[in-house]
């Protein structure tokens, strides 16, 4: 556990001993204050339900670009082989790398918390809702995370992983918009592989098992392939 | 007691044999010099010996471990320093060897007393606060050796440890690889003989990917003194003609003879040298 800890600190440090990671917090704070002022404006709902959503699609976008450095900037500037001669396990090196995605995300979305408070001062929201809104987009964005981990561990090329993140990302957003298409079983398969139909139960305040385990095997199997990713090239 | 046994190690990319079935065993306590032209194989060796790269075949042991079933334990005892220290040039000097204190395993009581120590060994007190990306070669060099010495590892491996740096660096690196006689053993690569012969006690050579040569140190300067002794010779009876040669005879060393010895045009001396009786002068 202390060399997963080592290794999450090590991420944090190299991602605040640089300008990007405040210049992505600030950006995407400024991003989401227009959006929820423009929604509140416009809806006059006391509700997040909405910008939840908004969030969802602006997380496509913004994430690849927090994980595609992960693996590939250790690749391209030689520490990986520094990480994998050193005795840790794959599985160390996924979940230090993880675990510091997952603590810079969660700053982020915990920030936005202020907008409970300002839907408060005007009126009186669901607080259970909002919760259960805050669980999803998080459950959501360690999602995505996992995906941009995984996809960081097949290349060198930081712009190579970001583009493959977008493409799984957009083809889960989008699975939904193609039910037309399809009927029965493929339907259905549609619906429950988009993040759409998934994170909207938890917008509604609906937490249900099945949207859970959803959120939580996507982590589990692109962590897993993470791991089997980094040993397949540790034995090449 | 051998701490690295190499037992008939294979490697290939595809169609191309980068290692072709090395045998070697090294004991406790040697500085080990690997010789080799660049793309003769030994940082392919030398990963497979790390448990970065997997064999094609073959064995190798570390401390009586295999290491395709004990890849973390054995990664404990090694202490590694690829051909690019891999550095991460954000942190301090500090922070990094900390850090690397930290994934390999040094209990946290031991930690402070450890980096003290090895900041001291490799002479990097006064820069510890610095941005390693500030830092010079030689410095980067050191910082390198410090991260693959913190743990205390029972065999230290490094990659030409001295390429791309200026004389006053390479003895400064030099002089600290031969300090680790003392707790470690130590294999190290470069393509430049004269380092070696200055800490290494044994010689291996590699050439597209065989080991051709694996002996002593001193039996080998037994070789270089022939040749030179033969050369001068030469001069006296007037067989080379200028000042030049003169002084190139002088200075023949070990590399330009097991460079040359391998071709036709080979002198004399350098066939007497790869004649010498050994069970591990092969292929020649």
């Amino acid at each position: 556990m202390n060399k997963i800890i080592a290794l999450t600190k090590k991420e944090l440090h190299s991602y605040f001993s640089s300008p990007v990671a405040y210049i992505i917090l600030i950006a995407c704070l400024l991003l989401f204050n227009v959006l929820f002022y423009m929604l509140i404006e416009q809806n006059r709902e006391v509700s997040l339900r909405d910008i939840f959503q908004v969030m969802e699609f602006m997380f496509i976008f913004i994430i690849p670009l927090l994980t595609m450095k992960l693996f590939a900037e250790e690749k391209a500037n030689g520490t990986m082989e520094f990480l994998l001669t050193a005795p840790l396990t794959p599985s160390m090196i996924v979940l230090g790398k993880y675990f510091s995605m997952l603590i810079f995300y969660s700053l982020l979305i915990s920030i936005t918390g202020i907008y409970y408070f300002i839907v408060e001062y005007y009126g009186n929201p669901d607080p259970y809702s909002i919760l259960s809104g805050y669980v999803g987009i998080w459950l959501e964005g360690a999602l995505f995370i996992a995906i941009g981990l995984l996809t960081s561990s097949w290349t060198r090329n930081q712009i190579i992983a970001a583009m493959t993140s977008y493409l799984i990302l957009f083809s889960l957003y989008f699975s939904i918009s193609f039910t037309k298409y399809f009927t029965g079983f493929a339907e259905n398969f549609l619906i429950q592989l988009s993040t759409r139909s998934h994170l909207e139960n938890f917008a509604m305040g609906i937490i249900t098992v099945s949207d859970v385990i959803y959120y939580l095997a996507g982590i589990v199997l692109c962590l897993v392939l993470t791991g089997l990713s980094i040993n397949h090239r540790l034995w090449q | 007691m051998s701490i690295l046994t190499v037992e008939h190690i294979s490697k290939n990319f595809g169609t191309l044999q980068a290692v072709d079935n090395v045998s070697f065993e090294i004991n406790q306590g040697d500085i080990v010099g690997f010789l080799g032209k660049n793309g003769a194989g030994k940082t392919t060796l030398m990963r497979m010996i790390t448990a970065f790269l997997s064999p094609s075949s073959g064995r190798i042991f570390i401390d009586g471990d295999d290491i395709t079933k004990h890849s973390l334990t054995i990664r404990q005892k090694i202490g590694y320093l690829p051909e690019n220290p891999p550095l991460y040039t954000n942190m301090t000097v500090l922070q990094y060897v900390k850090f690397a204190a930290e994934i390999k395993g040094v209990a946290a009581k031991k930690q402070a007393v450890q980096l003290a120590k090895v900041l001291e060994d490799c002479q990097l007190e006064q820069v510890k606060h610095k941005t390693i990306s500030t830092l010079s070669k030689g410095y980067k060099q050191r910082v390198g050796i410090a991260q693959a010495i913190i743990h205390e590892p029972k065999l230290l491996i490094l990659d030409e440890p001295t390429s791309g740096l200026d004389p006053m660096q390479v003895q400064q690196v030099l002089a600290l690889i031969n300090n680790q006689k003392e707790q470690r053993t130590v294999l190290l690569s470069t393509h430049t003989l004269p380092e070696i012969e200055k800490i290494a006690q044994r010689i291996l050579m590699i050439k597209s990917g065989q080991l051709i040569i694996d002996q002593p140190l001193q039996t080998l300067l037994k070789g270089t003194n022939q040749q030179a002794n033969i050369n001068s010779a030469n001069l006296v009876k007037g067989n080379i003609n200028t000042a030049d040669e003169n002084s190139q005879a002088q200075v023949l060393t070990l590399e330009q003879i097991f460079f040359n010895h391998h071709q036709e045009s080979a002198s004399v001396s350098s066939r007497t040298l790869i004649q010498t009786p050994s069970q591990n002068v092969s292929n020649y």
